[in-house]
């Protein structure tokens, strides 16, 4: 049991090293947008594959230890949430990637307008991601529905960008290409966003234990 | 072992009911936009939550059946990848709402143009979801590579809406709100597209059995 014990450590510091990437995706590829760093965006790029390997690291050890140790109850429901969680940990770094290509391409072009809301959303963001994997490892406390609050700021700034676009395309229709682009950027945030509230609400979902009730008697069913 | 393969069975169904309540979540959501009937977005919004329920039904089932019939190799490789694999539908449920909320929205405006591509799209993403998620029930004997390879198609075509509505915007700044958003259809579209393409790689992952080779389990062959 003592190695059981130490197997989830590890994968709990797995877990957390995958939430760190994909932090760091997230800070990286707004930056190169903010700062105008393509060579940044293009590292963005580039280091998206080492998420994705270590995504099916981490499935492949929530099935190794589901399969050889048989755990049950809170320990089992950790790991198929564990599994549950690295997709949206994964899809977060492809919408980075996605980002850093809009970089890429909105840099090439003479800056619009400095970026306000697009930097405020990416640091939410990133706090939200850390604070929704915190309660998944330590446990839930009142983290997870904070980061569900939070969403809701994530929205309107979205929408705040969204609107303030809008103006400027229709003052100015050459600039359209430049503020589709930016409004795309903002709509990837809010998706990374709403990845993060998927794992605050399976975080409460999972120390609710609701689905422990069915499974206290082996011979039931 | 019969009653195991029976909820495994009951399990399949499942899937493949959440599968067609996406499916249809999916073509009416571009029926309302298409055919200007909010109405129908209207009930795509509302029957959302059975989707979500299914999803949290699916991924109970599965947690029970983990802890109590202990399953080995490819049975319990079945039911983790259909725990993934609902959080991949649910997210498609999403996005159809999504379209539904801009169909209204679009619904209430005079229409800017035809809509020819994005029903085009809609019906390469239902043909998508189904047959990614037939390869799952099939168990692994037919493989969902077209699945992957119909992704390009689904990006081809958001390109192209995107480029046509540019040369509206471009054109009369005042289509921007509105081109805007049948952009944001033709993307949600294209995510539908990539979380079916996730579900067809999956699959094939389970299949492959890859991760059956790292499985140090004495009575594994």
């Amino acid at each position: 049991m003592a190695i059981f014990d130490e197997e989830l450590k590890a994968l709990k510091e797995k877990v957390l090293k995958l939430g760190s990437m994909v932090e760091a995706a997230i800070r990286d590829s707004v930056n190169s947008l903010v700062e105008r760093n393509s060579d940044l965006a293009s590292g963005v790029i580039e280091k998206d594959h080492q998420i994705n390997a270590l995504e099916v690291g981490i499935d492949e050890e929530c099935v190794r230890l589901i399969a050889l140790r048989q755990p049950m109850a809170r320990d089992l429901r950790f790991l198929t949430i564990a599994m549950k969680i690295t997709t949206d940990l994964e899809q977060m770094g492809d919408l980075a990637v996605n980002i850093a290509e809009r970089a890429i391409e909105l840099n090439e072009e003479p800056l619009l307008k400095p970026y306000k809301n697009i930097p405020k959303m990416a640091e939410i963001t990133q706090k939200m991601v850390r604070d929704s994997l915190d309660a998944f490892v330590r446990g839930c406390s009142t983290l997870p529905y904070e980061v569900i609050k939070r969403d809701d700021e994530v929205d309107d700034l979205t929408v705040k960008n969204f609107n303030e676009l809008v103006a400027l395309m229709i003052q100015d229709p050459k600039i359209v290409t430049v503020a589709v682009k930016r409004t795309y950027v903002a709509k990837y945030l809010e998706r990374i966003a709403d990845h993060a509230t998927n794992i605050a609400e399976m975080v409460i979902y999972m120390y609710k234990g609701k689905i422990i009730r069915h499974v206290e008697s082996p011979e039931e069913a | 072992m019969t009653i195991f393969d029976e909820e495994l069975g009951a399990l399949r169904e499942r899937v493949l009911k959440i599968g067609s309540l996406v499916e249809m979540a999916i073509r009416d959501s571009v029926k309302s936009l298409v055919e200007r009937d909010s109405d129908l977005a209207r009930k795509v919004i509302e029957r959302d939550h059975r989707i979500n329920a299914l999803d949290v039904e699916i991924d109970e089932e599965c947690t029970r059946l983990i802890a109590l019939r202990q399953p080995k190799a490819k049975d319990l490789r079945f039911i983790t990848t259909a725990m993934k694999i609902t959080t991949d539908l649910e997210r498609m449920g999403d996005l159809a709402e999504d379209i539904a909320e801009r169909a209204i929205e679009l619904n209430e405006e005079p229409q800017l143009k035809p809509y020819i591509d994005i029903p085009r799209m809609a019906e390469i993403t239902e043909e998508m979801v189904r047959e990614s998620l037939d390869a799952f029930v099939r168990g692994c004997s037919k493989m969902p590579y077209e699945v992957i390879k119909r992704d390009d198609e689904v990006d081809n075509l958001n390109a192209q809406v995107f480029n046509e509505l540019l040369f509206y915007m471009i054109q009369d700044p005042n289509t921007v709100p509105r081109a805007t958003r049948i952009s944001y259809v033709s993307k949600y579209l294209e995510r539908i597209a990539d979380h079916a393409t996730n579900i067809a790689e999956m699959v094939i992952y389970m299949c492959e059995g890859k991760i059956i080779r790292h499985m140090k389990i004495p009575e594994e062959e």
